[in-house]
């Protein structure tokens, strides 16, 4: 290197892919993801996989939203589809009363969604492990209920329909759903890895260990709800536009129970491992159409095999075994290297024969 | 009404009542939160309709329950043991089992709904209000069983090894109970009394594919209101919660749907108030 | 020589045949397959399918198409989302030219909007809400032109039709058990499709004669449409002294009814709309305690609502072992009337078939199918109205219309016997 390397300019971006990027499988396939998925509408228009990718990717905002609260703070939520199908209402409600568009109703309704979240959990401030679990899951049934109590407001269990399209076409909704998803998971991703993401780990381990360090645990509980909410309620509003209805359905305990189990398959506590869990299932729950009766025992039967053999999820499993981490200065290597990267120890130590 | 309402309360309680302790004794000993567990309860009720076309009740009994014991023994040895540090994959692999059991009921037998003919046919008149004979019945023997398993728990050693698991875990290694025999043991004893409660409840009810979601969640509210970890807060829990349908239905006419709402809504109220449940220990986290 | 020129002779004789048979009518039947709707749904559409195609197919033009029928399963019961997903992808990947089908209102409202966003004509079999029709068909007339409904199951027309068959019983009430003022218990499940009908049943019990019963509501229960036991409402109406229960359930809870209330003998009789005492399953599912109970129904054995219906009936046991629900004859007759439609239009088009629909005067098992606005089928006689069945002697038979007068015409069909009281009522209410 003679001359200096200014960063955000293409040799810089080069180098940066091949030293941190490629040089690693797991990024690698990051970086293909997000490929794939701006330029999939070269390869094939087809409004149907349009449609399975779009539903694909705001069901995977969904996860990550759950996986940001159960599984960095172990607040375990099963309640998770009350901010989802809330939002949703939310925002048809707004846009039949003030007429607005779902450019704004969508966001609002979010918005009402994190509140939702701090309500939720406030309460479940006292509450540790399976009792805040339970409170968070009688949520959206207490919703279900008011919203059959009050069905001329609420349209009842039909919910309400013949709610405004997001996009003229099903090329223009997909690149929304998708353009709000790859945002979305950047600030999840950010958070996470920052210095509130420590916290959150943390306080799933040892919340009493922390708050003795001085830090204020009920303001990043609180946090998390919020934000969690706030994402699950945007890929709740966005589901009701695609779909034209908001209906009791997206508060029913099924839509509760998906993130989990997607999450949980991809790998917790982690923000590609909801993603990764959502974008395989999800298709594969389409795919398997073609065995209408066999569909769900085919996929009830795939997750206990899969979590029998790999329980920490797919995607830290599979990178289990294709990334090492450097045992004296701890950056990550591909398998296929016989040397770290960045400090040049041998990796793959074998036992010296006496 | 009120003779209605005690009525219906009691025999609803039964049936609560012994899918509330079997969830407990899973959850107390083997620390499985097992979202099968009503789901053991249904297979149990669908055994018991399929051996009927064969063979008389007692013997037709018999065998779906253990029928069912062996299912629920396999799926702990082969899934459940080996995964027990990771805690939110085992709820998957539970909900995963309960639908599994959902679909092989569906593939089995359809979503139509089946009757399993009453042993007792016929009603009686008690303080005014009609009641089935089966129901009474099954109120019968649902106090029998949880009779036996009380004295299962309170009279034997092994049940004192169970229970001391259940109260505090470390402890009861340190005395030397063998946890993974009391885990066996519970979990084993658990799914037999979901398998009863089915047998209880089969010729009252209808059979669908789909019966074991409403239970679940009040089981879950049960025990978490009567407090994890303690069998009777379990008990008590259900008896509130099936008092509590029973009373919604019977005042309210039109709010019949709001069951299991109010349910849940109680248990948020109990929750916010004593946040350990009814019964329940505070006790330091277990690592 | 020769052999060359009986093979040229084969060839082109086939490839005219080939020609005149090559082109294909894709028709797509969306249903819940798991259930027994979905599953009638495909079974009277392959029924009328194969008719067809033996006949020669579908005349258009003169271009005559074959049928092939496209299977696809909604499971709508269980996610609305996935329902939606079903139907564009038989649209998109499938490749299907028309669809009929259609459950559960609430997943009917997402499917047909994906139908209208691709203007596939969506002639619908079972789903019962007004609101799939009504307020978007007239208020929406481009975007949803396409979709008809061709069962008479509207909700507001399924409305009508039991109340008729309330009157018949509160009638039998009075005239049996000498009671002037019956009282009526209205057992409803908690449904968005039940309460305007809760809510006509409670003015027209109390309201005088023409319009209304002159006899009294004893009270409103409201279960939910999946609830497996009512003993409580059930004891409660009995406590309420009703005569008679007029249940309002589609959903499995007709199932616990019947059996609840046949067990506890409650003094009351049970008529009104209870879709799972329409099937033949029923007294097997009530374990033998359903017995007696009336509800509306659209087909019964051996009543010949037109000439159409029992050929409809006996081939459709002859070749399914069942007898025919709703939405089976709905599915056959929506094929009919595509035939019929296609063949007025001279084309596929879609805004010509629809048209073609819309002078739809067909006359199928289920009734003569006319449509109105907002393309529902025409309730009244003359077209289609239902019929009242009860269980009688381990058989489902028809009690109306018999001697039905209407205006100056009275409606009547051989096969109809009279309502029975159940005998456990009489005895309880002659005391």
């Amino acid at each position: 290197m003679t001359s200096p390397l200014r960063i955000w300019s293409l040799p810089w971006t080069l180098r940066y892919l091949r030293h941190e990027v490629l040089a690693l499988p797991g990024r690698t396939a990051a970086l293909l993801f997000v490929l794939f998925l701006l330029l999939f509408p070269l390869l094939s228009q087809d409004p149907y996989l349009l449609r399975v990718l779009t539903l694909t990717a705001l069901f995977a905002l969904y996860a990550a939203s759950w996986d940001l609260l159960s599984g960095y703070t172990g607040q375990v939520s099963l309640g998770h589809a009350f901010f989802f199908g809330l939002a949703g209402y939310a925002s048809a409600i707004l846009g039949r009363e003030l007429g607005l568009s779902p450019a704004l109703t969508i966001p609002l309704g979010a918005l009402l969604a994190t509140l939702a979240g701090v309500l939720v959990g406030l309460p479940s401030l006292r509450l540790r492990g399976p009792y805040l679990s339970l409170v968070t899951l009688a949520f959206p049934i207490l919703t279900t209920g008011l919203i059959f109590l009050f069905p001329r407001f609420t349209g009842g269990e039909l919910g309400l329909s013949g709610l405004p399209r997001l996009g003229q076409s099903r090329l223009e909704e997909y690149y929304l759903v998708v353009g709000v998803f790859l945002l979305s998971l950047l600030f999840l991703w950010k958070l996470a890895n920052s210095r509130v993401g420590l916290f959150f780990h943390a306080i799933r381990e040892d919340e009493v260990a922390v708050r003795m360090v001085g830090v204020n645990t009920v303001r990043y509980k609180l946090l998390a709800f919020a934000v969690s909410a706030f994402f699950a309620g945007l890929a709740g509003g966005l589901h009701a536009h695609y779909l034209r209805v908001a209906g009791p359905d997206s508060l029913s305990l099924f839509n509760s129970i998906q993130p989990v189990i997607w999450s949980v398959f991809g790998g917790i506590a982690t923000i590609y491992g909801p993603v990764a869990g959502t974008f395989l299932l999800f298709p594969l729950l389409e795919v398997l159409r073609v065995a209408e009766e066999l569909r769900m025992l085919a996929f009830a039967l795939l997750i206990l095999l899969v979590m029998r053999f790999l329980p920490q999820g797919v995607v830290r499993g599979v990178l289990e075994r294709l990334e090492e981490e450097c045992p004296r200065c701890k950056v990550k290597n591909a398998f296929t290297r016989k040397v770290c990267r960045a400090c040049g120890v041998p990796l793959h130590l074998r036992e010296v024969k006496p | 009404m009120l003779s209605a309402i005690l009525v219906n309360g009691l025999v609803l309680s039964g049936i609560y009542g012994m899918l509330a302790l079997g969830f407990a004794l899973t959850y107390g000993v083997a620390r499985i939160l097992n979202l099968a567990h009503t789901a053991f309860y249904m297979a149990a009720a669908y055994g018991l309709f399929f051996f009927l076309e064969r063979m008389g009740f007692a013997p037709a009994a018999l065998l779906a329950s253990l029928l069912v014991l062996l299912i629920a023994l396999a799926a702990y040895k082969l899934l459940l043991e080996p995964l027990r540090e990771h805690e939110a994959t085992v709820l998957i692999v539970t909900i995963a089992l309960g639908l599994l059991l959902q679909e092989v009921v569906l593939l089995l037998f359809g979503a139509h709904f089946r009757s399993v003919p009453a042993l007792l046919p016929g009603f009686v008149e008690v303080f005014g209000v009609r009641v089935a004979q089966q129901a009474l019945l099954a109120l019968l023997f649902a106090g029998v069983v949880l009779l036996l398993a009380w004295a299962f728990l309170k009279g034997t050693r092994l049940g004192l090894g169970i229970r001391a698991v259940a109260q505090d875990q470390e402890a009861a290694e340190l005395v030397g109970i063998s946890l993974s025999r009391a885990g066996n043991w519970a979990v084993g004893l658990g799914a037999f009394l979901a398998a009863l409660a089915g047998l209880a409840v089969a010729p009252m009810a209808t059979l669908e594919p789909h019966m074991w979601n409403a239970p679940l969640l009040v089981v879950l509210a049960a025990v978490v209101l009567g407090g994890l970890g303690s069998l009777p807060g379990a008990l008590l829990g259900a008896v509130v919660l099936a008092f509590a349908e029973v009373v919604v239905v019977n005042l309210v006419p039109g709010g019949a749907f709001l069951r299991t709402a109010v349910a849940l809504l109680i248990l948020v109220l109990v929750l916010v108030f004593r946040p350990e449940g009814l019964f329940g220990t505070a006790f330091a986290e277990e690592r | 020589m020769k052999g060359t020129a009986r093979f040229a002779i084969w060839g082109l004789a086939l490839a005219l045949g080939g020609a005149s048979w090559a082109q294909v009518l894709r028709i797509g039947v969306v249903g819940p397959m798991a259930f027994v709707q979905g599953e009638h749904t495909w079974y009277g559409a392959t029924l009328a399918a194969e008719e067809l195609n033996r006949a020669g197919g579908v005349l258009v033009g003169n271009q005559r198409y074959r049928i092939e029928l496209v299977r696809v399963d909604t499971n709508e019961m269980t996610s609305v989302t996935d329902a939606a997903t079903a139907v564009e992808r038989a649209i998109t990947a499938q490749r299907v030219d028309f669809l009929i089908g259609g459950f559960r209102s609430e997943a009917v409202l997402a499917m047909t909007e994906v139908a209208a966003d691709y203007k596939k004509p969506f002639l619908i079999t079972g789903a019962g809400l007004d609101g799939i029709l009504a307020g978007r068909v007239d208020r929406n007339y481009e975007r949803f032109k396409y979709l008809f409904r061709v069962s008479p199951n509207k909700s507001s027309d399924l409305a009508r039709t039991s109340l008729l068959l309330l009157g018949e019983v509160v009638q039998a009430v009075r005239r049996d058990l000498r009671i002037e003022r019956p009282k009526v218990a209205i057992l409803a499940e908690r449904a968005a499709w039940a309460d305007p009908l809760v809510e006509t049943a409670t003015r027209l019990i109390a309201a005088p004669p023409p319009q209304g019963y002159r006899a009294e509501v004893a009270g409103t229960w409201r279960p939910s449409a999946t609830a497996t036991d009512v003993t409580p409402e059930l004891t409660a109406i009995q406590r309420a002294g009703a005569q008679v229960i007029f249940t309002v359930l589609s959903g499995p809870v007709g199932v616990p009814f019947g059996r609840d209330w046949g067990r506890l003998k409650i003094p009351a009789a049970a008529v009104g709309i209870n879709v799972e005492a329409q099937q033949e399953t029923w007294l097997k599912a009530t374990d033998n305690l359903g017995a007696y109970v009336a509800t509306l129904n659209t087909l019964a054995p051996a009543v010949a609502i037109t000439p159409k219906t029992i050929p409809f009936i006996s081939s459709f046991q002859a070749r399914f072992k069942q007898f025919p629900i709703y939405t089976a004859s709905g599915a056959y007759g929506a094929l009919y009337i595509l035939a019929e439609a296609l063949n007025r239009a001279g084309t596929t088009a879609a805004d010509a078939v629809v048209r073609a629909l819309e002078a739809t005067d067909y006359t199928g098992p289920a009734g003569r199918i006319v449509f109105d606005k907002t393309h529902d089928v025409i309730w009244g006689p003359g077209y289609t109205t239902g019929l009242g069945v009860q269980w009688i002697g381990g058989r489902m038979q028809a009690f109306w219309p018999r001697q039905w007068r209407v205006g100056n015409q009275t409606v009547s069909y051989a096969g109809v016997q009279p309502y029975q009281l159940p005998p456990w009522v009489v005895e309880a209410w002659r005391r």
